[in-house]
């Protein structure tokens, strides 16, 4: 099968503090696949995911979705190219004054009509669309509330509604679960896995705890200090590859 | 440890500049050191001979010596401090002496000495930065940063730099004191020749209800009128002036442009810029609603753009990520971060405008000021009063209302 995103010899230096957050990297991801990218903080995970959309600006390298160049894409290239990316984050990124159904509409910016969307004015069918996903994450009871009203569960769930509106075919979370409890960490992964299944949706996520990487993911990156130490299956992760990902120091810690 | 490429790492300078730019950030606090004490020095000698001038002589004189007679002993004593103590510029910037070796005798004399040779330390600079300045490598004594070495606690009035310190607050209060001619006995003296006023103030000039009343309501639309048109303004120049949201060399520019007309415009009191508008258009409300007008946008853009800095990054960076164009990352990201302060700041300048407006009539601007002025100044007391009333009335009611919207708002 062909890859669906191919990243070719990425780099970022962050030019304040002159910082290599991301070193020579190049990977490639098939289409369907469930990529979990560890590694400690600081090691380049954020940055990653941010310069495959050009959240961040990469500073050499290549990045290419389904075939097209994303580096070079400009304007409304990368905008097209950015709505079938989905993105999720650490912390949630809602809009937290506004109900939870506009912060779910935001995911059709990149469709809709610019002009329409200034007054927010969405398509009936868009509106359906929101509704329908926000029951699919279980809470479309919740439309009109303002979203910082959610608990934290919820928001992140919003968040991935907000991603489903997007029709994605990639969906990047970054530390998704870093600011949940367990219990609810498990049931935001449970909707990632559902939508890599279901949907066929191709899904990369950074992780902090390797026993969540090892449960949801097909295939495991791991980078340190903007570099990839390990790429391969979970299983193959031992405690010498942990040691040599996490440091010397470093010890087990579960989240069941 | 990350790899780190240093700024210079592209570019090619000549090798004694960059050796002579080293050597100077390196030697950039000890040369602080020395303005510091110098400063700290001169500022103790003129406020003490200025104290023994006025409060001997009756002089008011802050000099009693030549200039550089004066500049000379300054230096003379950092010198003499700097080698033989922590001296106070050591202490703020954190610097310290502490020998090389064993403990030499005469290794402070000899560090005072050579200090005066020490400038001449600049050309050898040139070609190595990391060179040792004479007065050190023949002393001994070497300066190094205050948290390299532990400390011994003792009681502050044997550090030098401490006695130093107390010794510039005491002058600064007795000269402050003499400087602006405090004199607690006319302040007890004076006090009934305020009767009349005070008299005044209790029983105003109900005759002139009216006449105050339509003025007061003229400074209360000013302050709108004055709010409106800064809030017109000030709202889409707030987002020129964020540096979160100006990107690449126009983005700058623009801001720095903008926050510098504003940071003008605020600086200059309201008074001068309503003395500028009555020359302008002639004296009466509308030169002191222009007046309360420029304060007001340049305030507003300050308030604005800050709030503007300080939002959260993540909805902007989610609205991008889903391939919005600009307008919708402000209007879907931004704009509903912004709404609520916006309106709490614009009602808190509205309260400051109707406060301003008062006092703007003081050099003419027009309102209830204007009048309050004029019976003050023929001393008809009971009309001021009956003016100051209906201030104070406004005032408050005012304040009250919007701190109460703020609140709500919040």
């Amino acid at each position: 099968m062909a890859d669906q995103l191919v990243v070719e010899h990425l780099t970022k230096i962050y030019e304040r503090g002159d910082i290599l957050a991301l070193d020579d990297i190049s990977f490639s991801v098939v289409k369907g696949e469930f990529l979990v990218v560890i590694g400690l903080s600081g090691s380049g995970k954020s940055t990653l995911l941010r310069c495959i959309n050009r959240l961040i600006e990469p500073t050499q390298g290549k990045v290419y979705f389904d075939g097209v160049d994303v580096t070079a894409a400009s304007g409304g290239e990368l905008r097209r190219l950015r709505r079938k990316m989905g993105m999720i984050y650490q912390q949630f990124n809602l809009v937290k004054r506004s109900s939870v159904l506009t912060n779910v509409l935001a995911g059709r910016l990149g469709y809709v009509n610019p002009w329409m969307s200034a007054v927010h004015r969405f398509p009936r069918e868009d509106i359906e669309m929101g509704l329908k996903n926000l029951e699919r994450v279980g809470i479309s009871d919740q439309a009109y509330t303002r979203a910082d009203n959610l608990s934290g569960g919820q928001q992140q769930r919003v968040g991935i509604a907000r991603a489903l509106m997007q029709e994605p075919e990639l969906l990047m979370a970054d530390e998704p679960v870093s600011a949940l409890d367990p219990a609810t960490s498990h049931s935001v992964m449970k909707y990632l896995e559902q939508m890599n299944q279901e949907d066929g949706v191709t899904v990369i996520t950074s992780l902090h705890f390797l026993s969540l990487a090892r449960r949801y993911g097909t295939r495991i990156l791991a980078l340190k200090d903007g570099k990839i130490v390990f790429e391969g299956l979970p299983s193959e992760i031992d405690e010498a590859r942990f040691k040599e990902i996490y440091g010397e120091e470093a010890e087990h810690v579960e989240v069941r | 440890m990350k790899d780190r490429y240093y700024a210079g790492f592209m570019t090619q300078r000549p090798a004694f500049f960059t050796e002579f730019s080293k050597g100077l950030s390196r030697i950039r606090r000890r040369f602080l050191v020395v303005l510091t004490d110098l400063f700290a020095l001169m500022y103790l000698w003129t406020l003490a001979s200025y104290c023994v001038n006025d409060f001997f002589y009756h002089v008011r004189n802050f000099t009693s010596l030549p200039w550089w007679v004066m500049l000379i002993v300054a230096v003379e004593v950092a010198a003499f401090w700097e080698a033989f103590g922590v001296s106070i510029g050591m202490r703020l910037l954190g610097l310290r002496l502490r020998p090389i070796e064993e403990h030499r005798l005469g290794q402070h004399v000899v560090r005072y000495i050579l200090w005066h040779i020490s400038p001449l330390f600049l050309f050898r600079l040139l070609w190595k930065s990391d060179a040792v300045p004479w007065h050190e490598s023949v002393s001994g004594l070497k300066t190094v940063r205050a948290s390299e070495i532990a400390m011994t606690p003792r009681p502050w009035y044997t550090r030098s730099w401490s006695v130093a310190a107390v010794l510039i607050m005491l002058l600064s209060l007795g000269a402050a004191m003499l400087i602006t001619k405090v004199d607690f006995y006319a302040l007890s003296t004076g006090a009934p020749k305020m009767m009349p006023l005070w008299r005044g103030l209790v029983s105003p000039n109900w005759a002139l209800l009216g006449e105050g009343v339509r003025l007061l309501i003229v400074t209360v639309f000013m302050a709108l009128m004055a709010t409106i048109f800064a809030v017109i303004i000030a709202v889409p120049l707030s987002f020129f002036a964020a540096r979160n949201l100006m990107h690449g060399v126009v983005g700058q520019a623009v801001y720095i442009i903008v926050r510098t007309i504003a940071d003008i415009m605020r600086s200059l009191n309201v008074i001068i810029w309503a003395i500028v508008f009555i020359v302008w258009v002639r004296a009466g409300a509308f030169s002191g609603m222009l007046a309360l007008f420029v304060q007001a946008t340049a305030n507003l853009i300050k308030l604005y753009s800050e709030r503007l800095e300080s939002i959260d990054p993540g909805p902007p960076e989610a609205i991008r990520a889903t391939g919005g164009n600009r307008l919708q990352v402000v209007i879907f990201g931004v704009i509903p971060q912004i709404v609520n302060p916006y309106l709490s700041f614009t009602l808190y300048q509205w309260d400051i405008n109707v406060r301003m407006s008062t006092i703007i009539g003081l050099v003419g601007g027009g309102g209830i000021g204007q009048l309050l002025f004029q019976y003050m100044r023929i001393w008809d007391y009971r009309s001021a009063g009956m003016m100051l009333l209906l201030i104070t009335i406004i005032v408050w009611a005012i304040d009250y209302m919007s701190s109460r919207l703020r609140a709500r708002l919040n």
